[in-house]
């Protein structure tokens, strides 16, 4: 039996833990509670004054700040948030909550887990990486490309929220963000290394891969040099970039095959740092990825004109050519956490099933071509789909469109924040605009909506009300207004027929 | 993707016998099973065991690690390290990638080295291959109070040193030895250092107290 250490936390709780370290990071030893309902992370060595000091304000002030809101009980779920401060044999540490299980691996590698990774925590490297997810991992781990969407949208939203409280990460990674993609949720680790601008001065650079450019190319500067950059919110909004691309693409997007020097290390440091260029970059195609010197557990993700970020729709490319053409050099260029957070729920709306059982991605975004099909699989899609164009009033009987798309398939739910352009779907949703009001059916040969919930639903063409049970078809051209509260929906029916 | 290359240098001259090879052995078991753990490890590290006895032999050439079976190895005969060194340069000079113009070059070679006794041949010459044999990082491991620490520190400057060529000893070692090649497939550095040194790395096993 390991003994069990029971100690007073700063704020007078107490707090147990068995006296076994159970995992070590870079600057801390964790060790489990009884009840592995928490961890306790002591700092190796001595802490000095500034960081007991920061210690004390994430797991007090700035707790209360994030949690202590409306949405807070939502947002527990992105974050492991220290939640006291200890102190035990000299060394400082903070209770921290215990990952939930979907954050460690129910089936592992492939092959009855020939890595022996079953238990393990799943770093999110293992999912962002094109080789290991075609060579190693066990496909029941791997999810699928909506759920992928979901975890961006998760992140986007727990640093969004971080950022509007003032602080910034610092050093958002894979290692410090876990992923499930089998139900598509995430949360953000390790804040104890956050930054208060002007307050608490950043402690990392941050993890390669994920360091925006400026910090690299002035990492040799001296600290107290104005040149020098550090970790911030604006190098966050880099990382942030960087995660979704790599969750949706599995590859990175500054790793290309041009080579700026024959040494390995200044080689890295050029193409991470003063001479990053997107591999997808529009105009300069000098860092574009080889796909015949891929190999072949990387493809198709690493050729980029099978697999262009464009797939991702047009509110994630828009983003993306931001981040990566202007960005790299212009951290105000860079899009914000809420932008991503906004482009991600609208694209999610744009999906469509894919036809093809076996379609590993299973999901993707609709392109409103002539000949719509599957980027991942190549399966054509046939047959009749409604798209719905979102338009909404400021005022009273006229509309305006809002650049926002839902589209049918069936099942498909149409939410609140459909219906009323005031509702956003995060954390300070009220759970009364949670439930779904509305699905899509397709039935002899045509679309309908089916009403649950909307007792204003108005098939605007006919001038015809639908009460709640009843349900209108989508048509060519079909007006239908979900409400006619103030900043209600009218939604433009655009049937696409592809045969 | 850049590979990281790892060379792992083992004495299995006739003092090796018994306690201290199976301890290698075992640990060499470890370390694959840590690695194959590590995505980034796994994405990047290649992996190449060179003993050394009466003669220099490269036991297993540089393989990627999902294919890495831990080696046979055979102790007995004396302590021919300077061949071990010089063999060690031949075999970095034609298994690591360099870049061109045109093909990205692997990262610099990280080494590996462990003796338990005194070199019984001429390493001088082989001394001088390995400084300037472009390696990342060399580490040398004085395996028990019998290991020449003078020889070794003229190799690297990175030695360390283990109280006894025992179980727990060698063990820690190679758990420390994967944890280094983890955080440097990870982290390898951004800042532009010709070299990577013992403070780059995780404590190494004397100062975790642990062994003890």
């Amino acid at each position: 039996m390991t003994e069990v250490v029971r100690i007073k936390a700063l704020d007078g709780t107490l707090v147990e833990f068995e006296n076994e370290v159970r995992a070590s990071g870079g600057m801390k030893d964790v060790y489990f509670s009884p009840d592995r309902r928490t961890v306790v992370a002591f700092f190796r060595g001595q802490s000095d004054q500034a960081t007991r000091e920061r210690i004390e304000v994430i797991t007090g002030a700035y707790r209360e700040k994030i949690f202590g809101q409306e949405g807070g009980d939502y947002l527990k779920g992105l974050f492991r948030w220290p939640t006291a401060m200890v102190e035990w044999n000299g060394r400082l540490g903070m209770v921290i909550p215990f990952y939930d299980s979907n954050y460690f691996f129910e089936h592992g590698s492939k092959n009855g887990d020939m890595l022996g990774i079953k238990g393990k925590e799943k770093d999110g490297k293992w999912f962002a990486s094109a080789s290991n997810r075609a060579r190693f991992l066990d496909s029941r781990e791997l999810g699928d490309w909506r759920t992928h969407l979901q975890v961006c949208l998760l992140v986007s939203r727990a640093v969004r929220r971080m950022h509007a409280a003032g602080l910034a990460h610092s050093d958002l990674s894979y290692k410090n963000v876990l992923i499930d993609p089998t139900s598509g949720r995430a949360c953000l680790i390790d804040i104890d290394g956050l930054v208060v601008p002007g307050k608490f001065p950043p402690e990392v650079v941050g993890t390669p891969d994920f360091i925006a450019p400026e910090v690299v190319a002035t990492a040799n500067l001296d600290r107290t040099n104005p040149a020098r950059k550090l970790p911030s919110r604006s190098t966050d909004q880099h990382a942030l970039a960087v995660l979704v691309y790599m969750y949706l693409f599995y590859r990175h997007p500054l790793r290309g095959d041009k080579i700026h020097d024959v040494d390995p290390m200044v080689d890295e440091e050029l193409a991470m740092g003063s001479k990053a260029l997107w591999v997808e970059n529009p105009t300069d195609t000098s860092n574009r990825i080889d796909p015949t010197k891929a190999r072949t557990a990387e493809l198709p993700w690493k050729d980029t004109t099978r697999i262009p970020h464009t797939i991702a729709g047009p509110y994630l490319s828009a983003l993306f050519t931001r981040a990566f053409v202007q960005g790299l050099s212009d951290p105000t260029a860079r899009p914000t956490a809420d932008e991503w957070e906004t482009a991600l729920v609208r694209t999610m709306d744009l999906l469509q099933p894919c036809r093809n059982p076996s379609c590993e991605q299973k999901w993707f975004v609709f392109d409103n071509t002539v000949e719509p099909k599957c980027p991942f699989c190549g399966t054509p899609f046939h047959g009749m789909l409604p798209v719905l164009n979102l338009y909404s009033s400021s005022v009273e009987g006229s509309f305006r469109p809002d650049d926002q798309r839902l589209m049918v398939y069936s099942g498909q739910s149409l939410f609140p924040w459909h219906a009323n352009r005031n509702l956003v779907p995060n954390e300070k949703l009220r759970a009364e605009f949670k439930k779904r009001v509305g699905y899509f059916l397709f039935h002899e040969e045509a679309w309908y909506l089916v009403n649950e919930a909307l007792p204003e639903l108005f098939d605007a063409k006919t001038k015809t009300a639908i009460p709640v049970g009843g349900r209108v078809e989508l048509v060519d051209g079909g007006q239908i207004l979900l409400s006619k509260e103030n900043g209600g929906r009218l939604v433009v029916v655009q049937l696409v027929h592809s045969t | 993707m850049r590979r990281l290359p790892v060379y792992i240098v083992l004495d299995t001259s006739g003092s090796m016998h018994g306690e201290p090879i199976e301890a290698v052995r075992q640990g060499m078991q470890v370390l694959v099973e840590n690695l194959r753990q590590d995505p980034y490890a796994l994405e990047t590290a290649w992996i190449s065991v060179i003993t050394f006895s009466e003669e220099a032999q490269q036991v297993l050439p540089l393989t990627e690690l999902v294919n890495f079976q831990p080696p046979v190895l055979d102790v007995g005969g004396r302590t021919s390290l300077g061949a071990a060194l010089e063999l060690l340069a031949d075999r970095m000079e034609s298994e690591v990638h360099k870049a061109s113009g045109k093909k990205r070059g692997d990262w610099k070679p990280m080494v590996f080295l462990m003796s338990d006794g005194v070199p019984t041949d001429d390493f001088e010459r082989g001394i001088e291959r390995i400084k300037l044999a472009e390696a990342g990082v060399v580490v040398c491991c004085a395996a028990g109070p019998q290991a020449s620490t003078e020889v070794l520190g003229r190799i690297s400057e990175n030695v360390v040193k283990l109280d006894a060529a025992d179980f727990p000893y060698i063990k820690a070692f190679f758990k420390w030895v994967s944890s280094s090649i983890s955080s440097c497939s990870r982290r390898v550095d951004t800042q532009a250092k010709e070299t990577i040194g013992l403070s780059d790395l995780p404590p190494p096993p004397s100062e975790w107290g642990a062994s003890k």
